[in-house]
């Protein structure tokens, strides 16, 4: 049997807190429209703004997933014709940046390895400009609060998917390592590393927020996924929360 | 039919309702007046008709109160509206005068008591000279496309927009530097009104009957007014191409508006290039035809949005919530929607559109793909409660300013 069935009703020390955080969209009024005024406005736009772009993607398409990972890169790509460099910036692996500045540095150096490269930018056609946008984070508590691996699998099942993303990827850049809410409650709480480890190895850029969510939970209760009884059981703790 | 705030919990995920709870538990017993310049007709007021009574049950008290000006003070501020598309209109001292001394009246008669106040559009801009007196937040809320302002008129309205504490806009493109906040909320459609609620297929039938529309081939539909910027004659020449190829019907829907003289030259332009073609149909609605727009979406195979400039589109958002695979043209707000290959296709040319309308006729399967995400995507984007949301997120965001973060 492994580890995570063993836990599955076991009682964390401290019970797991869902919040979910919602973003109000402001608009900088700064825009570009080739390369290097892109470049330059980024070099200096407020950090929350690289935070919106480079995250808002993977908090909106609950349906599919996005062909672009964020939104300098569809940018680059769809309007100035630079799939390349779009390829690139779409691979800067959010996973690996607990913070917004080091994230904006590596976006700069592939910008301006390619500018060097390749000097002569195409420019967006009229309207077509990008334009820079920054958030306002708005973060609460939700009533759903789990003390065992079963009833967070229950609560996830019930949360929105702000809350999901919330934890999942704000985590990152809130905890300052490269781990996420449900991992280091799950580590701290239960010491099951295998199960923490699994959590965090998910790879976000092809799934949605609902597929996530899904994967979370079936790696929460292994092997009780196609049992019967356990869904029924499972049923009865949604219906409480 | 009295809608309930609960009744979205049909259309939207129950965790996005529970979510937009939450944020108004936060806000209860807030005090907000809305103020415009009409209660009727325009798309501002349909959607406070439609909003006010939500945030009320939704625990806020929310008050709409509409200023009051006679007809010299309305071709004034039409004047404004025209000259802040980019049309060129000539502004005097005398209608600046004239647009302060209404707006000073009002201000008397108004009482501003309550916690925030949102302007709607430049009518009322100047009431923002009461805001002094109390410690109310002011927003003024923009829905005119500003991308391209007369500059001489914008630096006037200039001095009252930057009084107010935020500013709203439809687009990025509409916004400029600015002092003061301004936030992006989309616009949005209502489920339950009549241009998109469901409708029984003999209600179809009957718009499709009273309009001689047959139903033999597939029906390819754009509703726009008689408009060159929504390009008649390109959608005529896009139903030549795709004829050579495929046998359909295409439909153009649109009415024509008693303040704009061109939309009768435009329209009979278009009927003299069709002439008597039997499968090109064009129909002129009548003000208020919102459940024939409605219908006829819903009779469509494909729905065609080939403007040559355009706001935000919001027929495009109707026709994907109607799961409506949308062939559009890549212009305004209507990329933010139609994500080529994913919720739509998009095109650039009269060409282009033919070419992709002919792929979604020739492909069901696609079709039926992009008309399903088209109707997740405006599930969670576009909707009347994520309009409400971002409002009571503006709403808190005001009580916090200065604050990137706030953690409630």
């Amino acid at each position: 049997m492994e580890k995570s069935d063993n836990i599955s009703s076991m009682n964390a020390v401290v019970p797991f807190k869902f919040y979910t955080s919602s973003l109000l969209v402001e608009i900088t009024g700064r825009r570009a429209s080739d390369l290097p005024a892109f470049l330059a406005i980024l070099r200096e736009v407020d950090v929350s703004s690289v935070f919106y772009h480079v995250h808002h993607t993977f908090r909106e398409y609950s349906f599919a997933p996005g062909q672009y990972s964020n939104d300098f890169a569809r940018w680059v790509s769809e309007e100035l014709e630079e799939i390349g460099l779009g390829e690139k910036l779409s691979s800067v692996n959010i996973k690996e940046v607990t913070d917004l500045e080091t994230l904006r540095q590596t976006l700069i150096r592939i910008i301006e390895k390619h500018l060097a490269e390749h000097p002569d930018s195409r420019k967006a056609l009229p309207g077509r400009e990008f334009y820079f946008l920054r958030n306002t984070g708005i973060v609460i508590p939700t009533k759903y609060e789990s003390r065992t691996i079963e009833e967070f699998a229950a609560d996830l099942k019930l949360v929105g998917m702000r809350s999901i993303y919330y934890h999942f990827f704000d985590a990152r850049l809130r905890l300052g390592h490269k781990t996420n809410d449900f991992s280091n409650w799950i580590r701290s709480n239960f010491n099951d590393e295998a199960l923490a480890g699994k959590i965090e190895a998910l790879d976000p850029y092809f799934m949605t927020l609902d597929q996530m969510r899904d994967k979370i939970i079936s790696l929460c209760l292994p092997k009780r996924k196609t049992d019967n009884s356990f869904w029924k059981h499972f049923e009865k703790v949604l219906k409480i929360k | 039919m009295k809608i309930n705030i609960n009744d979205y919990a049909q259309v939207t995920r129950r965790q996005n309702l529970d979510e937009l709870l939450l944020l108004a538990d936060r806000l209860q017993g807030k005090t907000v007046k809305m103020v415009n310049s009409t209660s009727v007709g325009g798309g501002v007021a349909e959607m406070l008709h439609r909003t006010v009574p939500l945030y009320n049950q939704l625990g806020l008290k929310v008050k709409w109160d509409v200023i009051k000006g006679g007809g010299d003070f309305f071709n004034i501020t039409k004047a404004f509206h025209n000259a802040l598309h980019g049309t060129k209109v000539e502004i005097t001292k005398e209608m600046f005068e004239d647009f302060q001394e209404t707006n000073a009246q009002n201000a008397k008669e108004l009482i501003f008591d309550e916690d925030i106040i949102v302007i709607h559009d430049p009518q009322p801009l100047p009431l923002i000279a009461r805001k002094k007196e109390g410690n109310a937040k002011w927003v003024w809320r923009c829905h005119i496309d500003t991308a391209n302002p007369d500059v001489m008129l914008w630096e006037y309205l200039k001095q009252f927009i930057v009084q107010y504490d935020a500013s709203i806009y439809s687009s990025p493109s509409f916004a400029k530097e600015l002092p003061i906040a301004q936030y992006l909320i989309y616009p949005a459609i209502d489920p339950f009104a009549d241009k998109n609620r469901n409708l029984s297929q003999s209600e179809i039938d009957a718009v499709l009957r009273k309009y001689e529309i047959p139903t033999d081939k597939p029906i390819i539909t754009q509703v726009s007014r008689f408009d060159y910027l929504k390009d008649p004659i390109g959608v005529y020449e896009a139903y030549k191409l795709v004829k050579q190829y495929a046998d359909c019907r295409f439909v153009y829907a649109g009415g024509t508006a008693s303040d704009d003289p061109e939309s009768n030259k435009v329209l009979a332009e278009l009927q003299e290039r069709v002439g008597h073609d039997p499968n090109f149909h064009i129909l002129l609605l009548p003000p208020f035809a919102d459940l024939e727009v409605n219908a006829l979406q819903r009779a469509s195979t494909i729905v065609l949005q080939k403007s040559l400039r355009e706001g935000f589109g919001l027929t495009v958002t109707e026709a994907l919530w109607k799961k409506k695979p949308v062939v559009a043209t890549a212009v305004g707000g209507i990329p933010l929607q139609v994500i080529h290959n994913l919720t739509g296709l998009l095109a650039h040319s009269v060409e282009g559109v033919a070419y992709q309308i002919r792929y979604l006729l020739n492909n069901p399967a696609a079709a039926e793909r992009m008309g399903q995400y088209g109707h997740e995507h405006v599930r969670e984007k576009f909707l009347i409660t994520r309009k409400i949301r971002n409002y009571l997120l503006m709403f808190i965001a005001l009580q916090h300013q200065g604050e990137s973060i706030i953690s409630l």
